[in-house]
């Protein structure tokens, strides 16, 4: 699935297994984040205002980033067209700019049609891409 | 903790809806299957804790704009 989307505003947004760790949370909205030229959305629960976090599409910062995902996420996220799918990283901020990574081992992917999403685990996950990779700007 | 001994083949109901399936044993390795509703995640728990720990630390702290500097990516295509 090539993954070339930019971050849209989605006001409402499903998980219905929430995120790990945040299982119990299951709502959120995404915010485009930043200037005009920002790749960041922050994620926010609609339940918790205390737990948010900073999205980008991995195309703003990796080559070759593509996910492969298993039939079941794609039914949970009910996904029929692929150009509803729109895959995000979640990005852990550092004190300087060169200290931010992705996780690319659990990306996000959207179905902004019908505003479900998921994290999920791609089917060839590779632990080598790892959850904290530091963003390469380009 | 409850304990049960399966053999290869033989099954175990979680709920009403999570079958977990023995196919095979080898050596110090079970291989299993496992049948469960597309809302309940099933990971490996060294993946499942490593998304753990990732969400926790990706957790942004409270209030707008309080974010340290971020590298800006590449110009939109």
């Amino acid at each position: 699935m090539p993954t070339e989307q930019t971050p849209v505003d989605v006001p409402e947004l499903a998980f219905p297994a929430g995120l790990p760790g945040f299982e119990d949370l299951h709502r959120f909205a995404l915010a485009h984040w930043g200037g005009p030229d920002s790749p960041y959305a922050r994620l926010v629960s609609l339940e918790r205002s205390d737990v948010a976090f900073l999205v980008a599409p991995p195309e703003a910062f990796f080559d070759d980033y593509d996910v492969e995902m298993r039939d079941d996420d794609a039914a949970l996220l009910q996904l029929e067209d692929p150009a509803d799918a729109l895959v995000l990283v979640m990005i852990t901020v550092g004190e300087r700019a060169d200290e931010a990574t992705a996780n690319l081992l659990g990306p996000l992917v959207v179905n902004t049609r019908a505003q479900l999403a998921a994290q999920i685990v791609p089917a060839e996950a590779d632990p080598a891409r790892g959850a904290r990779v530091p963003l390469r700007a380009a | 903790m409850l304990v049960l001994t399966r053999r290869p083949e033989q099954r175990i109901v979680i709920g009403d809806d999570i079958v977990i399936t023995v196919l095979e044993v080898k050596g110090d390795t079970v291989r299993l299957g496992i049948d469960a509703p597309r809302s309940v995640r099933v990971h490996r728990e060294e993946v499942h804790e490593a998304l753990r720990q990732a969400n926790a630390a990706a957790l942004l702290p409270e209030g707008e704009g309080a974010l340290p500097p971020l590298p800006p990516g590449r110009p939109r295509r």
